[in-house]
């Protein structure tokens, strides 16, 4: 059973990786919990991570914290979504 | 064309669109690498407002594009100095400005300001600390900052505005349109539809200023 809210989250992060490594709707929309993101999309280097958190903070009013940030948040879709709504959702 | 202003550090380029006469909307870019992200949208935007019969410049600031200023030498006193200058080049000048680019036109005399998805100071910094901490605490994104500017921006809002946001954006705003953001694009692009928009709603907004 997922949290209320989890959706909403999930959608959020969707919109984030869209709009911030310019992939196409079609593409964003296929993500599921074990795409592999960092290390996979070859969008998302390390100045692109900056601007995906950000705007994750943004859009879900949440703070990230830099030594929050590792290898395995980034790891895969699911993984970021958790970690989002973990912030966003307590 | 390519004109220029002239500014008590120097003389800068500016870019002018649409015709010679009437008020002119004096367009600010975000700082930094933001700034690389968001030209061609915001020329879009001049030139749509230009086919609508209104005015547009676009000045490089002290320390940004074709400057002779070195970036690690800009200052925010010298980058809003120089947003001011270029005003007084025109009898009735309205400031557009997007993100940190509404931190630069707090000094000068217009008619109106409009900001699209404004940014506070102390948020841009904290994104800069970000970038910094993604590169070895060396530089910003290949920048090379002056402390003089990480200070001031410490402290620096905004003045009030007309101000647009997108949709799902919590924050207050007097338009909510849809969109994405461009300056955050890992690969710097555009959003023709989106500047027809902002082009329409800014010539309005000018128009009923001067009405």
């Amino acid at each position: 059973m997922q949290r209320e809210g989890f959706a909403e989250v999930e959608e959020a992060v969707r919109g984030v990786l869209r709009d911030v490594l310019g992939l196409s709707a079609e593409r964003a929309a296929a993500f599921h919990e074990d795409t592999p993101l960092f290390g996979a999309l070859p969008e998302l280097d390390s100045l692109a991570v900056a601007g995906v958190l950000t705007e994750i903070e943004d859009r879900l009013g949440i703070l990230i914290e830099d030594d929050e940030v590792d290898g395995e948040m980034l790891e895969s879709f699911g993984a970021l979504t958790r970690f989002a709504a973990d912030k966003a959702l307590g | 064309m390519i004109d220029h202003y002239d500014w008590a550090g120097g003389r800068e380029a500016m870019l002018r669109f649409g015709p010679a006469t009437g008020p002119v909307v004096v367009a600010a870019l975000p700082l930094f690498e933001e700034a690389n992200r968001t030209r061609a949208f915001i020329v879009t935007i001049l030139r749509a407002l230009a086919e609508r019969g209104i005015a547009g410049a676009l000045p490089d600031l002290p320390g940004q594009g074709e400057s002779l200023l070195q970036t690690h030498a800009a200052t925010l006193a010298g980058l809003r100095a120089g947003f001011t200058a270029a005003c007084t080049r025109f009898d009735t000048a309205y400031a557009f400005a997007v993100r940190s680019g509404a931190l630069l036109d707090t000094r000068a005399e217009v008619a109106g300001r409009c900001h699209l998805v404004p940014t506070t100071g102390a948020e841009l910094a904290r994104e800069l600390g970000r970038l910094r901490g993604l590169h070895d605490g060396n530089n910003y994104a290949g920048n090379l900052l002056s402390p003089t500017l990480l200070a001031e921006l410490e402290q620096a809002v905004p003045a009030a505005a007309r101000t647009i946001r997108f949709e799902g954006d919590a924050r207050a705003a007097d338009l909510k349109l849809r969109g994405a953001p461009l300056w955050r694009r890992a690969e710097p692009d555009n959003d023709p539809a989106l500047a027809t928009l902002l082009a329409d709603d800014i010539g309005a907004w000018v128009r009923a200023c001067e009405a």
